[in-house]
């Protein structure tokens, strides 16, 4: 099986990558996206690579459709249910501004408007009894007069309290199917089963929204694949870092959203975890912005708290903090006087500066030029000419006002960018309780490996491991990927409560079974594993910290232990903890299932000749001489002392004085000082 | 040595972020639903001498005067007689304060054995004794409305965790497990401020960021100074009023001074009517915190940080013994109320000067929801924040719905209050069709809440406005909707006033409905497309 080819193929705003696995080694095709038809650029560099797929029988696959359909809404026609009084909840919100001095403030548009929205004489109370019965003959008289000749493609139910029970909605969903049988309907306990309705509401409405639009772009892609003899598997990226037969994402689209990101963090989590390090903090720097990540003994950090276009969405995603710094990035000053990076890019077009397409506000790419940490004869492996003189007009004007030398300013320029991503960092690490300096760096992306050594001096982060190519890590994180899938249940209870210990391992049970029959289902039964985590806070509290269990602990688990868990982990976060007056509970739980590819492909860099040059670069204020070399030279000559620029295909590291670099039997360069 | 600007810069940012941290982690280690759902509660990081230098964007109401507050504690306790462990505390409406439920504490942050600043915290409490649960909207003074304290100093350790201190408070209230674990999430965020500056010093030396925030104040007034300039110079004045003090029916009259002189502006609220008698009396701190946010959000952009600096070229000033400057002992619990219209008169000033720039009025109310119930468990008390449409402006159409300008509520979910309280339910909450007024850009819609009683004796007490007195349309836009309450008993119907209370019996609704904002421009030139979306939305009145 392992001489068969495995293909990744990921699809981001401005580039399609594709990373193919084959016997002979790695191949790697980079071709332009098309937004308006986005599988035809997926196909496209299927077909530039030169495959032969009838060989290949794994192909991943991770795009930005569903991402895509949401930010311009085009997603589909929804109509959305609620509980009689309660149709407003997607226009009404929480009621609160994100900027509080805004007066001419908008709430985000919710993917359903007003005229769609319908609801029904029904109500659940807290603890899932019923408080007013779903009255049927007025539901499906309403179900009648709202879908009827609608065109509606798909359907929204959300009522309230029914995380705590979900019958009603179970029973809509039948006689909606009855009556209007192909029309997509999606119940909000089956996409999350958590409290607030609003939150929840949106994430179904998100998800209805979003399932005809996936299940339309798999369709074509998997008829194209056909047609080109592709007989494997097909499988897409989630949200969540793991992936999931094409199969199994029928009801399950709205885990797509933000799927690209995730897949750079698998792929660095791979990578980095060959050469023996799996506490990380991943950090992926492109054309417009930074992903960072935390990763604890080799799992990404989930959270449940992510949102699209100021729209909630309740399922688990990586916990990937975005920050406007990339090398698109402008660079300019406020009116306080106050060098500002970001978060307007230049984009694609015009694009910095130095590309020769009009830009003349300077970007972070410019600084770089102009700092000479990149050079023009190597811009993208020398494949893209650049003009490092229209770089240095792009700063003029700042440099003038602040009285100071351009390289001076673009200098400054990189201190603030960088600085931008070291908050980015500290909000996934100390303001999560993690101390950064416990973790290594994995810089990727085309500018990652640039910033990396003087982001990591800030953290006090004393290891970098930069993967090999690194700028098409997140292709190759889609191969590297395993099979995944979350299920959350809100059951109460507190902890000082009879027989919890024993409710928490029934629970767990209980939702193991139901995983691994939806995995079976998809063909998925190979290494399952799982992993288990409370939501838990003191009784009182509203929002939960989650605890993370493993099998064992579960086995002999009781009630102290998990009182003792929970303080530490509200600690860390917190600062305090209550346990002298307060009573922990369970909130819900959450258990994910897991499957490995077969096998995991390992990344190698390109083979090429040595090659090694002096060049002259500013840096901290000084001007430094520097050596330029590649990896092969690198790997030659064993250890290297900074400043050193080490430049492949697809991005360059910049090595500061101080560190050391060297490459290791992973084709991994490893920095440390 | 002078600060270089790149490191004025990355410390200003993480002055910022930290700020923001110690509010995201008082909303999410809080107990009671106002604080961790409804967010009502500010943090910010003070220099040594109470200059706010940066704070969590919540509520524009506690964040204007933050050192208001924080001066009468310095005056009595000086910062350099504080200990590790202290802090300040103060509520008290004529010392700084606001209204009593809103506790502010300070806590010094030391280097070693430097202080190099404060960070602090307030919150809005659920209880704090006082004459009903909640809210007493029969209060004739101060005293009334709930324990007060009085700009103090006390220590954590000693005092606080289990101390006297917390044991006075605890015998006090009628929630304590919500307000003492609303006080320890506030020590709490406080220690996370602390901890961020600590951090800051170690890695840039408390040199370095004493001066960065002095620097960021600067910074600050620098940017206001600049939009101020940029506003034509002149006298510009401007009226609004409140329906009444609640007993009455006399509109309370606010008038507002405004002048804009280059890079300095000030307000005068001279003309405004004496205070009165009930709870809608305006404390000074609250009044500037209104005129404050008034000018800053009219003439700057949002990005400009508000500290201390942003006020330097702002001054404000109010009559003593006016609804917007009180004498105590005058209660001052619905002080938004007042404070709102102070925000109204500014912003109808405003008007003539940058017109573009400016919205009209919307239902700019704090409307409070107070339901208590004393069961066998002892008493159960839910409040709640509503807000209306906000006014139209030049760009465009109002906000359906969002809480009004000076504050930044946030709903309690309807299933938090399920599993919250059993003597009532929420059995509707919508939009208001009709409610925001027409114009070229119209205003926002008010939201209908209907609540339905499922015990004998709950208490309502309320407080709102804008019943009687609707919010009036700018350039030939059209007045919003007014707001009313009711309650439905059988076959008969309770209208209710805007400032009251209610007992209400099992199988009563309630039903309350806030008011929308004013249009803005002529109603003839909205455009063909606006007016269809009105009406497939249903944002127009079933007439």
């Amino acid at each position: 099986m392992s001489d068969r080819t495995r293909v990744g193929v990921e699809v981001g705003g401005t580039f399609t990558d594709l990373v193919a696995f084959e016997a002979g080694g790695v191949r790697i095709t980079k071709v332009p996206s098309t937004p308006q038809a986005p599988h035809r650029g997926a196909i496209a560099a299927l077909d530039e690579s030169g495959l032969a797929l009838e060989a290949a029988d794994d192909l991943v696959h991770g795009s930005t459709v569903a991402t895509n359909a949401v930010l311009e809404r085009k997603g589909a026609k929804v109509a959305f249910f609620a509980t009689e009084g309660f149709r407003d909840l997607l226009a009404l919100q929480r009621q609160s501004r994100r900027s509080i001095y805004d007066i001419r403030y908008r709430k985000p548009e919710p993917v359903v408007p007003r005229r769609d929205t319908f609801d029904i004489p029904e109500r659940t109370g807290p603890h899932g009894e019923v408080v007013t019965p779903l009255d049927e003959a007025a539901a499906r008289h309403r179900v009648r007069q709202a879908l009827q000749g609608g065109g509606y493609e798909s359907v929204a139910i959300c009522l309230l309290n029914s995380y705590a029970n979900p019958a009603h909605e179970r029973r809509m969903a039948e006689m909606i199917a009855e009556r209007f049988p192909g029309t997509g309907i999606t119940c909000s306990c089956d996409v999350t089963r958590e409290f607030r309705e609003y939150e929840r509401a949106s994430t179904t409405t998100l998800a209805a929204y979003v399932q005809p639009v996936i299940d339309r772009y798999l369709g074509a892609f998997e008829r194209a694949l056909g047609e080109r003899g592709f007989a494997g598997r097909f499988s897409l990226m989630q949200s969540n870092g793991g992936r999931l037969p094409a199969s199994g994402m029928a009801g399950n689209a709205i885990t797509s959203l933000y799927s690209g990101p995730a897949a750079g963090v698998m792929g660095a989590i791979r990578q980095a975890g060959r050469s023996g390090y799996s506490n990380l903090i991943t950090f992926d720097m492109g054309g417009t912005s930074t992903d960072v990540c935390l990763v604890q003994e080799g799992t990404p950090v989930l959270t449940s708290d992510a949102e699209i276009d100021g729209l909630p969405i309740r399922v688990p995603v990586l916990d990937i903090v975005t920050v406007g710094a990339g090398g698109g990035s402008i660079v300019w000053r406020d009116d306080g006087g106050m060098l500002r990076v970001g978060p307007r890019s230049a984009g694609a077009e015009p694009g910095p500066a130095c590309y020769r397409r009009g830009g003349t506000d300077p970007t972070i790419t410019d600084a770089h030029l102009v700092r000479g940490t990149v050079l023009a004869d190597t811009f993208l492996g020398g494949r893209m000419a650049v003009d490092p003189a229209l770089s240095r007009d792009a700063f003029g004007a700042l440099a003038t006002h602040a009285g100071c030398s351009v390289e001076r300013v673009a200098d400054d320029a990189i201190r603030v960018a960088e600085h931008n991503i070291v908050r980015a960092i500290q909000l996934v690490s100390t303001e999560r309780g993690r101390d950064p300096r416990d973790y290594v760096l994995v810089p990727f992306g085309g500018a990652g490996p640039l910033h990396a050594a003087r982001v990591a001096e800030v953290l006090g982060i004393s290891s970098i491991v930069i993967p090999p190519a690194a700028g098409v890590l997140s292709a190759f994180g889609l191969v590297a990927s395993d099979f995944v899938r979350y299920e959350s249940r809100t059951v109460r209870f507190a902890l000082d409560e009879a027989g919890a210990a024993k409710r928490v391992r029934e629970q767990f049970a209980a939702m193991r079974a139901d995983a691994e029959a939806a995995f079976a289902a998809l063909g998925l039964t190979r290494g399952l594993v799982y992993t288990h985590t409370l939501e838990m806070r003191y009784v009182g509290q509203a929002f939960e910290v989650a605890v993370q269990l493993d099998a064992e602990e579960i086995a002999r688990l009781d009630a102290a232990h998990l009182r003792e868990r929970f303080n530490d982990a509200h600690h860390r976060i917190f600062e305090f903890d209550d346990s002298r007056t307060n009573r922990p509970e369970i909130v819900s739980f959450r258990l994910g299932i897991a499957s490995p590819p077969p096998s995991v492909p390992a990344l190698a860099g390109t083979d090429e000749a040595p090659h090694e040059a002096l060049v002259t670069l500013f840096d901290g204020g000084e001007r430094v001489s520097a050596r330029r070399l590649n990896r092969s030279a690198l790997l030659q000559a064993g250890t290297g002392e900074g400043p050193l620029l080490i430049a492949d295909d697809t991005s360059t590291a910049y090595v500061p004085p101080g560190w050391r670099a060297r490459v290791d039997s992973h084709h991994n360069v490893i920095l440390t000082r | 040595m002078a600060l270089d600007q790149v490191d004025q810069a990355i410390i200003s940012q993480a002055l910022i972020a930290a700020a923001k941290e110690m509010g995201i982690k008082l909303v999410r280690s809080a107990y009671s639903p106002i604080v961790r759902e409804a967010n009502d509660c500010s943090a910010a990081l003070l220099d040594v001498h109470g200059n706010v230098v940066s704070q969590a964007e919540l509520i524009p109401m506690q964040l204007g005067p933050i050192g208001t507050t924080f001066r009468p504690c310095a005056e009595l306790y000086p910062p350099e007689t504080l200990e590790p462990g202290d802090f300040y505390i103060n509520n008290h409406p004529y010392h700084g304060g606001q209204h009593v439920p809103d506790i502010f504490i300070f806590t010094p942050i030391f280097f070693g054995d430097r202080l190099v600043g404060f960070s602090s915290t307030v919150a809005h409490h659920l209880d704090l004794g006082g004459g009903a649960p909640g809210l007493n909207m029969a209060a004739g003074d101060v005293y009334q409305e709930g324990l007060i304290f009085p700009p103090s100093r006390y220590n954590v350790n000693r005092d606080w965790n289990g101390g006297p201190f917390e044991r006075l408070v605890r015998a006090n209230v009628r929630v304590p497990e919500k307000t003492i674990g609303d006080c320890n999430a506030q020590f709490a965020a406080n220690g996370v401020g602390t901890r961020r500056v600590v951090e800051l010093c170690e890695k840039f030396g408390a040199d370095a960021v004493t001066q960065a925030m002095a620097g960021l104040l600067d910074y600050a007034e620098q940017r206001m100074r600049a939009a101020i300039a940029a506003a034509p110079d002149g006298v510009y004045h401007g009226e609004d009023q409140l329906d009444s003090d609640g007993v009455g029916d006399t509109p309370l009259v606010v008038r507002a001074r405004v002048e804009i002189a280059g890079d300095t502006v000030s307000v005068d609220y001279e003309g405004t009517c004496g205070q009165v008698s009930t709870n809608v009396n305006c404390p000074f701190a609250s009044t500037i915190a209104a005129g404050l946010s008034c000018v800053k959000s009219v003439l700057t952009s949002p990005d400009i940080p508000f500290n201390e600096g942003a006020k330097r070229p702002i001054e404000i000033t109010a009559p003593y013994g006016s609804l917007l400057n009180p004498r105590p002992p005058a209660p001052v619990r619905a002080r938004m109320l007042s404070a709102y219209r102070a925000y109204n008169a500014v912003m109808k000033a405003l008007a003539q000067a940058v017109p573009e720039q400016v919205m009209a009025a919307g239902f700019d109310t704090t409307h409070a929801t107070c339901l208590s119930h004393l069961g066998e468990e002892g008493y159960g008390i839910y409040l709640e924040i509503f807000g209306g449409g906000y006014g139209a402006s030049a760009v465009g159409d109002g906000c359906d719905a969002v809480d009004s300008p000076l504050s930044n509520c946030s709903n309690i979910p309807i299933e938090a209050i399920d599993m919250e309280h059993e003597f009532f339910r929420v059995v509707e909450y919508a939009l208001v069709p009709g409610s925001g007024g027409g114009g070229e850009s119209r205003g926002g819609l008010g939201l209908r809440r209907v609540y339905e009683v499922l015990a004998d004796d709950v208490e309502y007490q309320s407080y709102s406005d804008r019943f009687v007195i609707a919010p009036e349309g700018l350039f030939e836009g059209e007045d919003g909707g007014e707001a009313f309450v009711s309650v439905l008993r059988g076959n008969e119907k309770f209208t209710l006033g805007s400032k009251t209370s209610f007992r209400l019996a099992k199988g009563d609704r309630l039903v309350m409905s806030t008011g929308g904002g004013a249009g803005y421009g002529d109603p003839g030139r909205r455009s063909a497309e606006r007016r269809a979306q009105d009406r497939d939305d249903g944002a127009l009145a079933a007439s």
